[in-house]
């Protein structure tokens, strides 16, 4: 199978990019693990702040139908339910919709393969009832089973209070943020006074220093400072950050820098979101953990370099959509957290610099 | 976090068991999986390289930028033999054992 | 961490770890190990590690192959359980031509006094049921085997640390001189003296070579292996190309390519690996594969080891060679004779480097 444009994830970016390419007349071929579009905004009923000027305030989901719809007048092959298991010597990907494997070859490849959660460990966390916060959201939210009837929260990002907020309203009963900082990490300081309002605690220097249960989790000790208590629970919910998901460019031999501030190891990319090899591309949290509206921007950037890359449209119109994009991406980005694209500047900055390099060289 | 906490829940291995080839002078995620099996699972480290990466940082005093990431594999995720085996059908680079045996003359070299 | 030492092994993988162990527990002179990287981040973790003989040609190869796989059993007995498993090895074969050669083969081995069996179909499906029923027959060796490589160099090197040996890991050797009878080792981390200096460099062994201004005729050959999810115990014998391992996971593969030392895998080679695979054990079909790894062999330009002492240089040894696994027992073992008494119980001349002279 030949594409010209091959976009990996169809999340917000991987679909942003998509409406780009697409209508510039590419051929487009999107492919996604799951069987919808839309990737994590399917499970986020929250209000999604700070989106581009162009877009209307939006639920998650509500969100993710929107940026399918502006797909629909589009010839685009979808290949959901679809996975990537890895690269052909030539360079062709290798797709499997687990009945045979095929490749494809794609004059550019886009990849918005976006971002895992970070396990938190303590002793029993393997426990059945320790959950990630992204796994409790998809029980809520996709599959309508609450997944859990007395909680707590390790963590005090946006997404842990997202959280807890949504549990709560479907009947569980949050006992508490568990924090091992000294300070709350959200600053959406709307959310940190809803929470507050519902009555949830939130413990600061803390730690989990042990859960027990038989089983599954029935209760945990909780550590503040030199203070231990036990609460009962059945369902902990971790938020350990997240960080971009690099297999894909791992294989494809994309080197890496570290910023810790876009979460941890992120594949080296220049100011066109091209990487090192330069018939790949990335977008979203692939390219540094953001704000959802800044995700969507990369995702436009990133199909605007690539149609310039293959000819589609003129530097002229490129570079023309592409200032207006960066300056809109710099509002977003530094209105949620300026560290974040300082960071993410200086990871471009350090695109001829990497820090991991040829790592098949033995 | 004591000594029995599970780093690795695929393979289960512990703090402890990480700790010692730590000790061991293992340096990176790479070398302890080779000796404890840690991330050798299902998950191919997806879940524990981070934890791991903690625990060297705090063992070695490594900064973070300068512990590697685990060497990552395909295929991406586990998929069944019979479905990688499709659309191959030449050999070109796997061989049989017998291809080796060379005869001379009728006998073997 | 001392300078000066009476032994000094270039290499910590399972030949240099093996010399280092068996050296260790016949003297206690000062034996150093110097690891570019850390033991096992070579070619010693990342192979299938049989304990293979048979289809090891010519018999006297294999004679040497087999002296070696001999003395596993013991060696589990002095360094702890390596999970070495006498299986017995079968090579199947799928075409008549290959039975020819079958046979020539068990004729030239039962002059050396390896047991050869060239099965027929049904005896090779009696012994091995899961195997395709296309078989057209196999040939059986009860020598053979496989090990856990990881806990096999593992334990070299915490029996060797246990007998005083130094290991420094991560550790490039730059240069080497010799200055008044000793070798000066110049490393990343410090500078070394000692007496004898060997070099168990694998992969890298021509590298390693050119700074003593020798040439040591190793390349490189790219093999890869896919590892299956662990499954119930259902293959009786270590078969050319895969094997079960303790744990359950089959481990299939037997390509080669010629990429230097590039440790990429590929779908094309790991595509061509899984139908291998359903093909010699159709059971398979429903296994997944969890993981594919890539070992660069270090692979001698007339694929024989090269053993001993190198001309011309006092104090210099050489033990560089492919089936490394295999070998390693009696190579740790035959090293050391050659460092205490100068001389070895079993004739190694014909691994002698001078041969590409």
């Amino acid at each position: 199978m030949e594409t010209d444009i091959l976009i990996i994830g169809a999340g917000p970016a991987g679909l942003a990019a998509a409406f780009e390419t697409a209508s510039k007349g590419l051929d487009v071929t999107i492919v996604d693990e799951s069987l919808t579009m839309g990737g994590q905004l399917n499970q986020q009923t929250q209000v999604i702040p700070s989106l581009p000027s162009s877009f209307q305030s939006m639920r998650g989901f509500e969100w993710a139908a929107h940026l399918t719809n502006q797909l629909k007048e589009y010839d685009i092959r979808y290949l959901l339910s679809h996975r990537v298991i890895g690269f052909y010597k030539d360079g062709s990907v290798g797709i499997t919709d687990e009945q045979e494997v095929f490749a494809v070859k794609a004059k550019k490849i886009i990849v918005a393969t976006g971002a895992a959660e970070n396990a938190v460990a303590f002793p029993k966390w393997t426990l059945p009832g320790v959950m990630t916060i992204g796994a409790a959201q998809t029980l809520i939210n996709r599959d309508f089973v609450q997944p859990g009837k007395e909680a707590v929260i390790v963590g005090s990002s946006d997404f842990a209070l997202d959280a807890a907020l949504q549990l709560s309203e479907v009947g569980v009963h949050v006992k508490g943020f568990i924090e091992k900082n000294a300070g709350i990490l959200s600053r959406d300081l709307e959310k940190i006074e809803q929470v507050k309002k519902i009555g949830i605690p939130i413990h600061l220097d803390s730690f989990i220093k042990e859960a027990r249960g038989i089983g599954a989790v029935e209760e945990i000790d909780i550590q503040i400072g030199t203070r231990v208590f036990t609460e009962k629970v059945d369902l902990v919910c971790v938020d350990g950050g997240r960080s971009p998901i690099l297999d894909i460019f791992y294989q494809l031999g994309c080197s890496f820098g570290y910023q810790k501030e876009l979460g941890g190891w992120v594949p080296q990319y220049n100011h066109q979101f091209q990487t090192d090899r330069e018939d790949i591309f990335l977008a979203g949290n692939a390219a540094g953990i953001s704000t959802q509206g800044v995700l969507l921007v990369t995702g436009m950037l990133a199909g605007i370099n690539a149609c310039e890359a293959v000819g589609a449209i003129t530097k002229t119109i490129a570079d023309e959509e592409k200032d207006f994009l960066w300056k809109e991406l710099e509002i977003l980005e530094t209105k949620y957290n300026p560290t974040i694209w300082e960071a993410r500047n200086r990871h471009m900055e350090n695109f001829a610099y990497p820090v991991i390099k040829e790592q098949f060289l033995s | 976090m004591d000594k029995s906490t599970i780093i690795c829940r695929c393979e289960e291995i512990s703090y402890e068991e990480i700790e010692d080839v730590l000790t061991n002078g293992a340096t990176t995620f790479d070398d302890l999986k080779r000796l404890t099996r840690c991330g050798m699972g299902p998950c191919q480290s997806k879940i524990c390289h981070s934890l791991v990466a903690d625990m060297i940082h705090e063992k070695t005093n490594t900064p973070y930028f300068q512990i590697p990431l685990p060497r990552m594999r395909m295929p991406l995720s586990p998929i069944k033999l019979e479905t990688l085996a499709t659309n191959s059908t030449s050999f070109s680079s796997v061989k049989s054992v017998m291809d080796e045996v060379e005869l001379e003359d009728g006998k073997v070299r | 961490m001392d300078t000066s030492y009476q032994t000094i092994i270039i290499g910590g993988g399972v030949v240099g770890s093996s010399i280092a162990y068996h050296l260790s527990e016949q003297t206690k002179e000062g034996i150093l190990v110097l690891d570019q990287k850390f033991p096992l981040s070579g070619t010693s973790g990342s192979t299938q590690a049989w304990v293979w003989v048979h289809n090891k040609t010519p018999s006297w190869y294999a004679e040497f192959s087999m002296y070696s796989a001999e003395l596993y059993s013991y060696l589990s007995k002095k360094i702890g359980d390596v999970e070495f498993k006498r299986t017995g090895g079968l090579s199947p074969f799928f075409n008549e031509v290959d039975r020819e050669k079958a046979l020539r083969l068990a004729e030239a081995y039962e002059q050396i006094g390896i047991k050869i069996k060239v099965l027929s179909r049904e005896e090779a499906l009696e012994k091995e049921p899961f195997l395709n029923p296309a078989v057209v027959g196999a040939t059986y060796s009860a020598i053979d085997g496989n090990v856990n490589p990881f806990r096999l160099v593992d334990r070299y090197m915490r029996a060797a640390k246990k007998n005083g040996v130094q290991y420094s890991t991560y550790n490039k050797v730059t240069e080497i001189q010799k200055l008044l009878g000793k070798f000066i080792v110049v490393s990343e981390k410090g500078t070394f003296a000692c007496k004898n200096l060997i070099l168990a460099g694998g992969t890298w062994s021509r590298e390693l070579g050119k700074l003593v201004d020798v040439n040591i005729p190793i390349n490189q050959l790219r093999g890869q292996i896919l590892v299956t999810e662990p499954l119930k115990p259902f293959l009786n014998y270590t078969i050319s190309g895969l094997r079960q391992a303790f744990n359950g996971e089959v481990l299939i593969g037997y390509s080669m390519e010629q990429e230097g030392f590039n440790r990429a895998t590929t779908l094309d080679v790991i595509q061509e690996t899984a139908n291998m695979a359903v093909h010699y054990v159709p059971a398979l079909r429903k296994a997944k594969v969890v993981r594919a790894f890539s070992g660069i062999r270090a692979m001698p330009e007339d694929g024989f080891p090269i053993l001993g002492k190198i001309p011309g240089v006092e104090n210099l040894i050489v033990a560089a060679t492919h089936s490394g696994v295999t070998l390693s027992p009696l190579i740790g073992t035959l090293m050391t004779e050659l460092i205490l008494d100068g001389e070895t119980s079993i004739p190694i001349d014909r691994y002698s480097i001078s041969r590409f002279a």
